[in-house]
């Protein structure tokens, strides 16, 4: 673990969860892995908050979990979006675009100068 | 919503996420132990990146319950230990609501059972009592809204607008089952009563249109559940065995539903007899099919689509040819214009009736709203109380919360802990509450009348109301709580933790005008009860207007034994005469009509002195024995007592004679002398008034003690009958009991007595209702006061420390003690006097719902007010003294030291 990998930005991981599961329903530890390979290692997941994230957004209702059997053969809990997790995933996409773009266009102007 | 739920699966969410976490740590040792760990270091690793199982557990959790409701239990207990370490505070505030919800559940679940409640019948709603509206020129047997037997057969017919028509009359049978009678409470009833109540049996059937027939047709009954359990110990062969209806065999058919109690609340029938029967369960009673006699209640089942008001006007054309055809029927032409002109502007009155009809409803439904007015007033009382003892303790309680802010808490983390508080105090309050008011119910129930027919009123507690006391209590605990939390909130830290400890922020307005109000309550409570113990002690001094100590009574009824009247009489001398040879007697007479027992036999009267007259309204009837007003003592004013004479029949020497009242004499004779004037029955051209009046006597009551109703007497003998006897006694009435008992044994051993009892406990017994309101008024008057007189001292003593400072200078400066007392109690004066000013006309609006339960006082009664706002001033200032008297003890160099 390099302390060259960012933490997280608060508030994303709700996001990035969302994100995964709607290429396909996963479990706990697969989100884990999947977060860390995609993001190649660049972001620090803390693992310990990943549950309680997933518990909250199945407590809101974007997120149902099953207990099905995992590729090890043993049975894991597999989360997967609902209809408003997929419509949640839309909002906070759009919203994320629009933040990080703002953010750009001051970067952009910042050093326009 | 979802986390409320989560409460009650906590167990498998626990279970679902140790598996799911334990996956997870599996996963990964296996996946470090590939990539060329040992064992312990991948799982020392493991649970490392998961920063521990613990806290992910305890983190899920909160996602589960959220915080806050988990919190809250935590605040819970706090509350809890705050409050056991004031005692004071929390047994004051919880017996308060305690007293305020138990009190108010209870007499709200009489009013429910004796008012409001709906029969256990399809569709009560639908249910109407039918009722004649004016001069029905008949016979009464009974009590209220009776009418003819004919006409419910009349209804009957009425099939456009009612589904159905019954009619019902309560009475008294003598029953033997198996050994000796016993009285037995029964309902004459129509065939029609179970089929149009849609009540179904328990066992073999009831009764129906065919027990209707004709008189004398259907000798069965039908035995209430209770009854069939508790004297044939639920025996499954009841259906066909015989029992003795007044010594006449009938078939038992059938038993009615467990639920069913009858109609009416206050006297719940053993058993059920057709009314076609009517001449073997009443003795006597002949004219069942008379149009002239009134002793049923009617109650008929609306059609779906039929509304009352439609079915009222509906009916009214047959009953105006009804009362025209009965008009000119010869009994009823016989009477006097005046009486006819208002028989026929009877009109027939229609009311819903989904309770039933209740001669208790009728007598009690407006004691107990009054009660219930009360104790609302009660309630509101206690709850006001609460707000204030929490109001002064979050005033103490400042200092904490401004602490509690400093170090980082959040408004509304403060305000949650005040919030727990409340709601502590609300539930101990409410379960206290909850366990008192099945016992006030039952001691309440021990005040209300009861005869042979128990009635049917139960120590339950409506939950509904309870909940909603409950609640109104959480309510009050909630805004008193609030308040200071807000204010704690909005204040500015630095300025209150800089203040001295025990002085508080404001509110001190907000209470004084909730002790004001207090003071405003409690008065009106304190006059109530005032009035309500003037009424009783009242009724009380004034008595029945004879002596009742080593009085008793007793009655038999020898014709619902089998006795022709002629044995009967014999059997009735016999008795009289070794009752009299008792060494146990002092005198005794009989009468025909039992006193004090809420009926009267009535009649007008026509009277011949110089001119013929008939008396405006029934006069109240008995026929006595010679020495009956001997025994009772009361005196004979002018003439002379029946004799022996007197009873004879006119063709063997005797001659017809009356006796009347004061109360008579003044009515109808201006208070000249009525002797040898002469009185007849009824009011028709032909009658006779052959009876001489020979005596005047003083006046009794006869219905009641509030009652002195103009009376007339005449002797027992070959006119009228008796079989109540009244038997002043020589020495305790334990020892005579026994010996009369043993008299009415040996005469016939079969013969049930129908009742037996002092007349102290009859008047008692009569006075059942004034004696009530006059307990629980009292009671609920000094729970007010006492609640008020917290509040105020409270209240008082806040100001007291808040003026420390103040007062200090003003003794400093030269002011007298006497002058700083009169400061704080002029205080306590405006509140007091506010109090006052809003209580008054409010006892004067509320006046005319207990000016009806009163006797002998006004609701606007100026002694019981000013002796009411006297008691209240003065143990209201008694409370302000105390604190006032600390103020005047000041030490000026203490409370100026304090800056």
């Amino acid at each position: 673990m390099s302390s060259s990998r960012f933490p997280i930005p608060q508030g994303t991981l709700d996001m990035l969860i969302l994100q995964i599961l709607s290429l396909e329903p996963a479990h706990g530890y697969g989100i884990a892995q999947r977060l860390e390979q995609i993001s190649k290692s660049v972001v620090q997941v803390n693992q310990g908050s990943l549950y309680p994230a997933l518990h909250r957004l199945e407590q809101k209702g974007w997120l149902k979990a099953d207990w099905k059997q995992s590729e090890t053969g043993r049975e894991a809990k597999f989360y997967s979006l609902t209809r408003s997790g997929q419509k949640q995933l839309r909002v906070e996409r759009d919203s994320w675009a629009r933040l990080t773009g703002a953010v750009q266009l001051i970067f952009d102007e910042g050093s326009a100068q | 919503m979802n986390r409320i739920f989560n409460w009650f699966r906590l167990r498998r969410l626990e279970g679902d996420l140790n598996r799911e976490l334990q996956y997870h740590i599996d996963r990964r040792v296996s996946d470090l132990i590939r990539s060329g760990l040992p064992e312990p270091e991948a799982r020392r690793r493991a649970a490392l990146e998961l920063g521990g199982v613990t806290q992910v557990r305890e983190e899920v959790r909160d996602m589960w319950l959220t915080r806050w409701l988990r919190d809250f239990v935590y605040d819970l207990r706090f509350s809890a230990r705050s409050f056991l370490r004031s005692p004071s505070f929390t047994a004051t505030a919880v017996l308060s609501l305690a007293l305020g919800i138990g009190a108010t559940t209870a007499i709200y679940s009489l009013v429910d059972q004796v008012v409001l409640r709906a029969l256990p019948v399809d569709h009560p709603e639908r249910l109407v009592l039918i009722d004649w509206n004016g001069e029905q020129l008949a016979e009464t047997l009974g009590s209220d809204n009776l009418m003819s037997y004919p006409i419910c057969q009349d209804l009957q017919q009425q099939k456009q607008f009612f589904d159905g028509v019954l009619c019902r009359a309560a009475t008294t049978i003598n029953l033997s089952t198996a050994g000796d009678p016993k009285p037995a409470a029964a309902e004459l009833v129509s065939g029609t009563y179970f089929p149009v109540l849609g009540v179904s049996p328990a066992l073999g059937r009831l009764l129906t249109i065919d027990d209707d027939q004709a008189p004398g047709s259907s000798p069965v009954v039908v035995l209430s559940y209770d009854f069939w359990k508790n004297q044939f110990g639920s025996a499954q062969d009841i259906v066909g065995r015989k029992v003795l209806v007044n010594r006449y065999p009938m078939t038992v058919v059938g038993v009615a539903a467990p639920a069913f109690h009858g109609i009416d609340v206050g006297e719940v029938p053993s058993l059920w007899i057709p009314a076609v029967m009517s001449a073997q369960a009443i003795p006597g009673f002949q004219t069942m099919l008379d149009r002239r006699t009134r002793w049923v209640q009617i109650l008929g089942r609306l059609k779906q689509n039929v509304s009352l008001a439609q079915a009222r006007t509906g009916l009214q054309p047959w009953f105006k040819a009804m009362l025209d055809e009965d008009a000119r029927r010869t009994k009823v032409s016989r009477v006097s214009a005046e009486r006819r002109r208002q028989f026929l502007a009877s009109t027939l009155r229609l009311t819903a009736a989904p309770q039933g009809h209740s001669i208790l409803r009728h007598d009690l439904s407006r004691p107990l709203w009054v009660l219930f007015v009360a104790t609302v007033v009660l309630l509101a009382l206690a709850c006001l109380n609460v707000a204030g003892l929490f109001w002064a303790r979050g005033s103490a309680r400042h200092r904490e919360i401004s602490t509690r802010l400093a170090l980082g808490a959040s408004g509304g983390r403060v305000g949650r802990q005040l919030l727990a508080d409340s709601v502590f105090l609300a539930v101990a309050g409410g379960l206290l509450g909850v366990v008192m008011a099945p016992i006030t119910v039952r001691a309440l129930i021990a005040f209300l009348p009861r005869n042979i027919a128990a009635n049917d009123l139960q120590a339950n507690i409506d939950t509904r109301l309870l909940l909603f006391a409950f609640l109104v209590s959480l309510a009050i605990g909630f805004l008193a709580g609030a308040a200071p939390a807000l204010q704690a909130c909005r204040e500015s830290l630095v300025s209150s933790l800089r203040e001295r400890a025990g002085t508080a922020f404001g509110g001190l307005s907000l209470r004084r005008t909730i002790v004001t109000a207090q003071i405003a309550f409690t008065l009106i409570l304190v006059i109530a009860a005032g009035l309500f113990v003037r009424t009783l002690s009242g009724l009380l001094v004034r008595g029945p207007g004879f002596d009742t100590s080593s009085l008793i009574s007793f009655g038999i009824r020898p014709t619902a034994n089998g006795y022709s009247p002629a044995d009967a009489t014999q059997l009735i001398r016999r008795i009289h005469d070794e009752i009299r040879s008792s060494t146990s007697t002092q005198s005794s007479a009989v009468a025909n009509f039992p006193l004090l027992l809420g009926g009267a036999w009535s009649n007008p009267l026509t009277i011949q002195s110089t001119e013929r007259l008939i008396t405006d309204r029934d006069v109240h009837l008995n026929a006595v024995t010679p020495g009956f007003f001997a025994t009772l003592g009361t005196r004979i004013v002018r003439g002379r007592d029946f004799d022996e004479r007197d009873s004879l029949p006119v063709n063997e020497g005797g001659q017809r004679v009356a006796i009347v009242n004061e109360a008579f004499v003044k009515r109808y004779f201006g208070g000249r002398n009525p002797l040898g004037a002469h009185v007849g029955m009824g009011t028709g051209p032909n009658v006779k008034p052959d009876a001489e009046i020979i005596g005047v006597v003083e006046d009794i009551s006869y219905r009641s003690i509030r009652e002195r109703w103009e009376q007339a007497y005449f002797p027992i003998g070959a006119q009228y009958s008796g079989s109540i006897f009244y038997v002043r006694l020589r020495g305790t009435p334990e020892s005579a009991f026994a010996a009369m008992r043993a008299i009415l044994r040996n005469a016939d051993p079969t013969l049930p007595i129908a009742y037996f009892r002092t007349l102290d406990e009859q008047v008692n017994r009569t006075l059942n209702t004034e004696r009530m309101l006059a307990a629980l008024s009292s009671s609920f008057g000094t729970l007010a006061l006492l609640l008020s007189l917290v509040g105020l001292y409270g209240v008082m003593s806040f100001v007291v420390t808040q003026r420390t400072r103040e007062i200090g200078i003003r003794l400093a400066m030269g002011a007298t003690r006497l002058s700083t007392v009169w400061l704080i109690l002029s205080d306590a004066l405006v509140m007091i006097a506010g109090g006052i000013a809003i209580a008054l006309p409010c006892v004067w609006a509320l006046g005319r719902l207990v000016e009806s339960q009163l006797y002998g006082v006004k609701p606007t009664d100026p002694v019981t007010i000013l002796s009411a706002t006297l008691v209240l001033c003065s143990t209201a200032l008694g409370a302000a003294l105390i604190p006032a008297r600390r103020a005047s003890a000041v030490n000026p160099t203490h409370a100026l030291r304090f800056e």
